[in-house]
């Protein structure tokens, strides 16, 4: 019946065809069978020879259904290794469902529904409001409580979205990188490892596939595009998020400033506040921090609201970039 | 003819088709209407995605797509009393998995929530995690918010929408002065480490902007609220322009300027030396003084001369201190 129907046939359907295709076959289907039978496909497929479009329109269909998840699988014919026509293609119904004792209260679904809300902006937004269709269609008609104020965060870090491809794929990357202190940007190439959050900043934990080292970069110093190489590399079992977190924390907890703050300004409303702030000696604070040159900075911009106690190298750091600002504000602008 | 790439509404699509297939055989007979309701999508598309549902299925022994190797849909109903029946099923059973990407992003949204006082029950927040991870089709990716301070505002701000009255609390305003507002709390949002409150401000008759560092003295009221989330349209930005602001231009290393990202930059033009110059608005000179002092880059007021003095000022003020 429908070889008459033209004209094309719409993305969701191919896509949505080929899934029921490869769900419903034990042994996989090869790339021919696909192609000259599955809807989307074979009204465009010619017996004659020459597929190569269609072949290649096939190759982003896998990739974007495999993003949604779903484990599409590629069985190799051992009578016939190398031959990429013998490939035969399949979804495990297995693999593919949702296994039958996971299911949501609807106070967990309601807390999901918070969780997924988080997201304001990026594509972690897109992916949280699909995961939340999948959550409804798991649950009955019953209604998921009304939400009356929802906590978001934004990921803006242009950097943010490449480290996160480049997490998926587990590839290395490279990218400039303006190490707080410095003056200038230096190339990096690493392995990421995890994307953490720490006081408010976006940090990406990473190991110099050189040195094997394990470090953190800090998204808002990365200044120029992130280049994801076609290098791969695993993640070691023993680092991931929670480490990197738990390794920042460790820092944060270790490394301490002594400051003095004007009363009543807003740098004692903010660092007073800090995590982990206490008072000190002689109607000081004592801060905490990961890194000291961004707490220079920090600090600096608080003009004449922060006086450093200790160490004596935040003192220094921050006197010398003030001296600086000063300086490049002198009389009329040098351009 | 190569295709396009599909739109990622065709990807969003087919997500949405796995999903409602195996929710229909579920529900046995259930109204356009209260499907509609369910996924929260207009009724045309549950309508549209029904009859794509009903006429596809797998090519089947003849592989000509014959009758039995089609979904089916009682028709009638459907296209008399607006209700679903699928009568003949075809591949699919069961939901879909979550992907690794979905569950990451659920994941990570738990634990930023977890850190709030009225969502840190971890235990519940651990249990969820661990199932969210079984049922993706891969390790979720590594991606996580650490704890972070609780915070005494966050908890009443809470317990103010929990009972629908105003919130008051003295803030220190733009000027230095403190002020007693009462607001209807509408929505809690951070960016990077800075928490802020935004709601309906009864002192100015308008959506007001609070950073949650600067509030102190917050209490309930008996007050209940005028205005909720349901009928206040929050613009995207947390600050408005206003006619007092500032235009400000500055130059730096080009290598720094994404770091001005969040103060809206316009028309950055390169200068010699791999420097940029741009125009940042800002409501008062004061705010760019604390900016440049604590910018990387080399960073310069160039325009106005009142901006420029402003920022000396402030630097030599900082300089006396120490």
């Amino acid at each position: 019946m429908p070889a008459a129907r033209t004209p094309r046939v719409p993305v969701e359907e191919r896509l949505f065809s080929l899934v029921l295709a490869l769900l419903a076959t034990d042994h996989g289907l090869t790339k021919g069978e696909i192609l000259s039978t599955v809807q989307g496909y074979r009204q465009r497929w010619s017996s004659a020879g020459d597929n190569v479009a269609l072949e290649r329109q096939f190759e982003r269909d896998k990739d974007d259904i495999r993003e949604l998840g779903v484990p599409l699988e590629t069985i190799d014919d051992p009578a016939a290794a190398g031959n990429n026509q013998a490939l035969r293609y399949r979804i495990p119904r297995g693999a593919y469902e949702l296994p039958d004792d996971i299911s949501f209260s609807s106070e967990e679904t309601a807390l999901l529904t918070l969780a997924a809300m988080v997201w304001r902006e990026g594509t972690l937004s897109g992916e949280s409001r699909r995961a939340l269709v999948k959550l409804r269609g798991l649950g009955g008609t019953d209604s998921v409580p009304e939400l009356a104020y929802a906590p978001r965060v934004r990921s803006r870090d242009a950097a943010f979205e490449p480290l996160r491809t480049a997490l998926d794929r587990g590839v290395v990357v490279e990218f400039d990188y303006l190490k707080p202190g410095d003056d200038s940007p230096r190339r990096r190439v690493v392995a990421p490892y995890a994307l953490v959050q720490h006081q408010g900043r976006w940090m990406v934990a990473a190991v110099e596939p050189d040195t094997g080292r394990s470090k953190t970069f800090l998204l808002s110093r990365v200044t120029g595009p992130v280049r994801l190489t076609a290098r791969t590399a695993e993640r070691p079992d023993d680092l991931t998020a929670s480490s990197a977190l738990a390794e920042l924390d460790r820092l944060w907890a270790e490394r301490r400033a002594v400051v003095r703050v004007a009363p009543g300004s807003d740098a004692e409303t903010r660092l007073t506040k800090r995590r982990g702030s206490v008072p000190a000696d002689d109607a000081g604070l004592e801060v905490h921090y990961v890194d000291l040159h961004v707490l220079a900075e920090e600090l600096a911009s608080f003009g004449p609201e922060v006086a450093v106690r200790r160490p004596d190298e935040l003192r220094e750091l921050v006197a010398r970039r003030l001296r600086r600002v000063a300086t490049a504000h002198e009389g009329s602008p040098r351009g | 003819m190569a295709d396009r790439r599909p739109a990622a509404q065709a990807t969003d699509r087919l997500a949405f088709l796995l999903t409602l297939v195996p929710w229909l055989i579920d529900q046995g007979r259930v109204s356009v209407a209260a499907t509609a309701a369910h996924f929260g999508v207009p009724v045309d598309e549950i309508r549209r995605a029904v009859q794509l549902i009903a006429v596809s299925g797998v090519p089947g022994e003849t592989r000509q797509y014959q009758h039995g190797d089609l979904f089916d849909i009682a028709w009638d109903d459907f296209e008399q009393h607006d209700v679903v029946q699928l009568t003949n099923l075809v591949a699919i059973d069961d939901a879909p998995r979550f992907s690794a990407r979905e569950a990451a992003a659920l994941i990570a949204g738990l634990q930023y929530l977890s850190a709030l006082p009225e969502h840190a029950d971890r235990a519940a927040v651990a249990t969820l995690m661990g199932k969210l991870s079984r049922g993706a089709s891969a390790a979720p990716s590594q991606v996580a918010i650490g704890a972070g301070e609780q915070d005494e505002v966050l908890d009443l701000v809470h317990r103010a929408v929990e009972g629908g009255v105003q919130l008051e609390f003295d803030y220190s305003g733009l000027r230095g002065q403190v002020e007693r507002r009462r607001v209807d709390p509408l929505r809690v949002e951070s960016v990077d480490a800075d928490w802020y409150l935004r709601g309906w401000d009864h002192l100015r008759e308008a959506v007001r902007t609070f950073r949650l560092d600067r509030i102190a003295r917050p209490a309930l009221t008996d007050a209940p609220v005028d205005h909720r989330t349901s009928d206040v349209a929050l613009p995207d930005e947390l600050f408005q322009g206003t006619p007092d602001d500032v235009l400000v231009t500055v130059e730096l290393d080009a290598a720094a300027a994404p770091l001005l990202a969040d103060y809206e930059p316009t028309d950055a033009e390169p200068v010699p030396g791999d420097r940029v110059r741009l125009r940042l608005r800002v409501t008062r000179l004061g705010t760019v003084a604390r900016l440049v002092a604590g910018l990387p880059g080399d960073p310069e007021v160039v325009a106005p001369a009142a901006a420029r003095a402003a920022v000396r000022d402030w630097a030599l003020g900082g300089l006396q201190g120490a």
